[in-house]
């Protein structure tokens, strides 16, 4: 790494990843000892966790937009599919996210088939995806943060944390701003997750690899540098 | 009955079949078409086999398959003996009524609107899309088309047509634009879609989204926003078509 500002970049979005999976934890051990202390598991135990996604919510206050557990269908006696997940607006309590769950339905919000949910259950591990136009549920360009809850070999779901994009972007502002030439940090598929250049807005694909790219170990994001500078001439 | 039928708009509906190939399919939609929009009503009488294919300018053959067909759809019944003869029934669904209403009472200019703004909103969508799709996107769009492909029922049609637009949005990486159509297909979706008389003809449209997706996927932006523009306003042009169809119908009834 022989750019100190590409490591700065890197620091900082490892030092947020890793705020988001730690404030995570908390949801996931209340969810598998909840699970572990109902023999027949209903949506109703869930209500057990709630402390954990509250405090979760206060704990990433200004960075994460919702958090909550999904729950695995079949993994609950009382209901096929299930989430209980919690929006913070700010100054305000939690809203519960009400989406359809009937398949049956026109707008059946059908998770398991979504990459936050379906890659954590293939691989075990946790995931970022995004950012992504999540259309189903919030309405929002968003990047969502999950883990898997597992006991005993079983998968129960996923606990997670949903980070606007705008946000994300604003929480790397500092050390992007400090870098004269352009920057650009970009996901597993080559789209800008942030940037300082108005060439690569956040959400365009950067199609040609920069003159140095910093793999990031996870999530398996890069930061691009280029030798160009940073800004646009405006006429 | 018979001779309501003969004073159809402009005799369109039984007006020679002029497409060279696919003549059974092209006679089946036409009818099923007229039947769906109300311009044949239901008990109506159609003419006899002979005459019918004479106007049609089809072969006896060509007729009788696209009968059959249109039996299986259950859009005409054929009674034998005296008084016999194949008669129209029209569709059951109630939604049916409500949807020829809207589209007689909608104007040709407001029709006109929705169909730019659909333009301008799909188009730049798809083009947007060619340029920011990620692979998995792409085949997510696949997947959608593969379902209208296969999808039975018109609901189903109106719900994945409906979800591929949404779905390119996505990919185009824009909430608003995400939003827009998914406002423009709660809107107008049910009018593209009018059990038997879809605006454009389902393998027309899946064979359009299939090229729209090859340009997303070589990134040809101006092309993929260019198919997605006139596809739309093909669809247009035939709601339009739908519109005065069904408005000339009633100036005839006032006579």
């Amino acid at each position: 790494m022989s750019d100190p500002q590409v490591a700065h970049v890197a620091e900082r979005v490892h030092a947020i990843v890793e705020d988001v999976f730690h404030a995570l934890e908390d949801i996931r051990t209340g969810m598998e000892a909840c699970y572990r202390s109902h023999p027949s598991f209903t949506s109703g135990d869930l209500a057990a966790v709630r402390p954990q996604i509250f405090g979760c919510l206060r704990r990433l206050h200004g960075i994460a937009a919702g958090t909550g557990v999904i729950v695995a269908p079949g993994v609950l006696a009382d209901r096929p599919r299930w989430l209980d997940w919690w929006q913070a607006p700010p100054e305000d309590d939690p809203i519960f996210l009400d989406v359809d769950l009937d398949p049956e339905s026109l707008d059946f919000y059908d998770y398991t088939a979504a990459e936050w949910f379906a890659v954590p259950q293939r691989t075990g591990r946790r995931h970022v995806v995004g950012p992504y136009v999540d259309y189903g549920g919030t309405d929002t360009y968003m990047l969502t943060f999950t883990t898997p809850a597992r006991v005993d070999g079983r998968f129960l779901g996923v606990v997670g944390a949903d980070v606007r994009a705008a946000r994300f972007e604003a929480l790397l502002l500092g050390v992007l701003a400090a870098c004269p030439t352009q920057v650009t940090l970009v996901n597993a598929e080559g789209r800008v997750v942030a940037g300082n250049s108005p060439r690569l807005p956040a959400g365009s694909l950067l199609t040609r690899e920069g003159a140095e790219t910093e793999r990031l170990p996870d999530p398996p994001w890069s930061v691009v540098s280029e030798a160009r500078e940073r800004a646009v001439k405006l006429a | 009955m018979l001779s309501a039928v003969h004073q159809l708009p402009g005799a369109a509906v039984f007006a020679p079949v002029d497409d060279g190939s696919g003549r059974v399919e092209v006679v089946v939609r036409r009818l099923a078409e007229a039947i769906a929009l109300g311009l044949v009503a239901d008990g109506d009488q159609l003419p006899a086999e002979l005459e019918l294919a004479a106007s049609l300018n089809v072969s006896t053959v060509t007729l009788r398959a696209a009968l059959a067909a249109l039996r299986e759809r259950g859009l005409v019944e054929t009674r034998r003996g005296r008084g016999g003869g194949t008669f129209v029934r029209g569709p059951a669904d109630p939604s049916t009524t409500r949807l020829r209403n809207r589209l007689r009472e909608l104007s040709s200019s407001e029709l006109r609107e929705i169909g730019d703004y659909r333009a301008a909103i799909a188009g730049t969508a798809a083009r947007l899309a060619a340029l920011r799709a990620s692979t998995d996107q792409v085949a997510r769009l696949h997947h959608v088309v593969d379902r209208l492909e296969a999808a039975t029922t018109v609901g189903e049609r109106r719900r994945a047509d409906g979800r591929f637009h949404i779905e390119v949005a996505a990919a185009a990486q824009s909430v608003r634009l995400t939003r827009a159509e998914i406002d423009i297909q709660s809107e107008v979706g049910e009018l593209l879609w009018l059990p038997y008389g879809e605006a454009v003809d389902p393998q027309e449209v899946v064979r359009s989204h299939r090229q729209v997706i090859e340009a997303i996927t070589v990134r040809q932006a101006d092309r993929a926003r260019t198919l997605t523009e006139e596809h739309l306003d093909r669809g247009t042009e035939r709601l339009m078509e739908f519109h005065w169809r069904l408005v000339t119908q009633d100036q005839r009834e006032w006579r």
